[in-house]
């Protein structure tokens, strides 16, 4: 059965994942957004930079982290000299890893989202008195629901299933920074089969689930479209 | 007034306008695709911020080289050419997205008044997916007017509707745009709608402002694009005198200067009361020169007419010959070789033969 780091390391990776998805949201709004419309050259640039997650393998990713986390570098420096815990095996920098790590999952949805609303039905609302802001919470927001969505779903489930990066930063401390997959893999090294299959079950089946309901919401509403 | 003075660079086309128009009524934007009328629009909504010049509305600036007010402060009303509602919303939120931020609504239209007039009191609950071409514009219309603007700019509005729905429109927005207080600006390529609605004309070409002015005036110049091309026409203005003859409807346009029309019993004109301000629109084509009043011909309009200007440069062996027509100018397109053998000439009397004229 279950033991009680197993139950503490879900708790952490829900944590971790919802915390990720949410800030990405945020931060990720702006950015996609500016990349949709944007003329800039820094265009291509920021794209190919915010897509490095996709190819880079995690190892790659985690390490370059964890010496920005050292207090040597400026990162971590400037952590330091605020009086802060160091960012390197520590929950707050888990986020910041996974903020990175996941942020084109979040962003392009959002940027493929806002590109197909077109400029069109905010010029429409600027020209009705709407203020840029106005314009983004009355037309921008409700449009782009499916895209929030798909960004949001994306975001924590692959942050639910992150590895290399966390075993690089988090030091896989028990009760800490230990998330799911890493607990997994403890397991399986310490040939503790039955843990190991009710960890790695649990995430396929609600994994599994979470998909199943963004793909069926999907269909609904393009249902609700076609008729 | 309203004063502009618009420049707008882009790589292949430049736009360059400068000129003024009364601050009432409609005023046609009509050129060819491509001239930039859409682009004139635009950059007059504020909706093109590489626009630079000065635009003035009825004493506000809204541009000028310093600055320049956001789109949202113009309080302008847009109707595009593409039905632009907002999807999520049903046809009432949409009329009311513009009004509902309004500092302080002086409501100019009464909202139960207006839906009724556009004839979408039928459609307030239903998603703008449900809707056909001619209703969404009809929604269009109703939610810029309820932001109370200032201007109203219309950007082809009725081209991309079936003929039915077209017809439907136009006749809604000739009564209806006429009794609006404010300035409109109507961008079209279709002679029927200058004729139809323009109270004033900007003719425009590459980017350019050809000609600007009241609708029969510069309609009547020879020398613009409009006048040299196969399309050129004149419109008069006039009121129903008589029904009394059989399948015509006479049309006093000037003092004594009846025009007779043919009137169909399904026509819509036929069933206006005497009296009724309508327009004319005649074909340079149709209108043709006798040097002596032709007897017992089947032309029902022949009226004496005075030749006012005759135009020097011949395109395909045509000229254009603008009558004065009891002061009333009509234009007369008829052959180089004609014009020669009846030795014509300005201030010269003659008899205009007009084939056709129709009520529009």
């Amino acid at each position: 059965m279950l033991q009680h780091y197993d139950i503490t390391a879900l708790f952490i990776t829900l944590r971790l994942a919802a915390t990720t998805t949410l800030i990405l949201l945020v931060v990720g709004t702006p950015i996609a957004w500016w990349l949709a419309n944007t003329r800039s050259r820094l265009r291509s640039p920021i794209e190919a930079i915010i897509a490095l997650p996709l190819v880079l393998p995690p190892t790659v990713l985690g390490f370059y982290l964890l010496l920005a986390f050292s207090p040597d570098s400026p990162l971590g420096g400037a952590v330091a000299s605020l009086g802060l815990p160091s960012l390197a095996f520590s929950f707050t920098g888990l986020v910041l890893g996974s903020v990175i790590y996941s942020m084109p999952f979040v962003v392009q949805p959002l940027q493929n989202s806002f590109v197909s609303l077109g400029k069109r039905p905010l010029e429409v609302a600027a020209t009705l008195g709407a203020s840029i802001f106005d314009r983004f919470i009355s037309v921008v927001l409700p449009l782009s629901k499916m895209g929030y969505l798909t960004a949001a779903v994306l975001g924590f489930a692959h942050t639910l299933g992150e590895f290399g990066v966390v075993l690089m930063i988090g030091g896989n401390i028990p009760g800490e920074t230990q998330v799911l997959s890493i607990a997994i893999y403890d397991h399986v090294e310490a040939l503790e089969y039955s843990q190991a299959h009710w960890l790695a079950g649990g995430l396929l089946i609600s994994s599994f689930l979470v998909l199943l309901m963004i793909y069926g919401m999907n269909r609904r509403i393009h249902l609700m479209k076609t008729s | 007034m309203i004063d502009v003075e618009l420049l707008l660079q882009r790589s292949e086309f430049q736009l360059n306008t400068k000129f003024s128009v009364p601050s009432r009524g409609v005023t046609a934007v009509f050129g060819p695709s491509g001239c930039g009328k859409t682009t004139l629009l635009r950059a007059i909504a504020g909706l093109e911020p590489d626009a630079v010049g000065s635009l003035e509305v009825n004493g506000q600036h809204w541009q000028t080289p310093h600055e320049r007010l956001p789109v949202e402060a113009r309080r302008v009303g847009l109707v595009f050419q593409h039905p632009s509602l907002f999807p999520h919303l049903t046809v009432e939120e949409n009329l009311l997205y513009g009004r509902k931020r309004l500092e302080k609504a002086t409501n100019p239209y009464d909202l139960k008044e207006l839906i009724l007039i556009l004839g979408i009191e039928e459609l307030l609950n239903r998603h703008p997916d449900s809707l056909s071409g001619g209703e969404l514009q009809r929604v269009a219309l109703g939610r810029a007017l309820l932001a109370e603007p200032k201007l109203l700019l219309m950007d082809e509005p009725l081209s991309m509707l079936d003929q039915a729905s077209r017809e439907t429109l136009i006749q809604l927005l000739e009564n209806f745009l006429q009794q609006l207080d404010i300035p409109i600006f109507y961008v079209t390529h279709s002679s029927e709608e200058v004729a139809r609605l323009a109270d004033n004309l900007v003719l425009l070409s590459r980017g350019d402002v050809t000609a600007c002015g009241p609708t029969a005036t510069v309609l009547a110049s020879l020398d613009s694009e409009l006048s040299c091309s196969e399309s050129a026409f004149s419109v008069l203005q006039g009121e129903i005198s008589s029904k009394e003859l059989s399948g015509l409807l006479c049309i006093e346009c000037s003092d004594g200067i009846d025009l007779k029309v043919p009137a169909s019993e399904s026509m819509v004109a036929k069933h206006y009361p005497l009296g009724r301000a309508v327009r004319l629109r005649i074909r340079a084509r149709d209108v043709s020169i006798c040097l002596e009043r032709p007897q017992q011909s089947s032309i029902l309009n022949i009226l004496p007419a005075v030749i006012a200007e005759i135009s020097t440069s011949s395109d395909s062996g045509s000229r254009l010959i603008r009558l004065d027509i009891a002061g009333m100018h009509v234009l007369s397109k008829i052959s180089e070789y004609s014009v020669q053998q009846l030795g014509l000439h300005a201030k010269q009397v003659v008899f205009a033969q007009i084939k056709s004229a129709s009520l529009v």
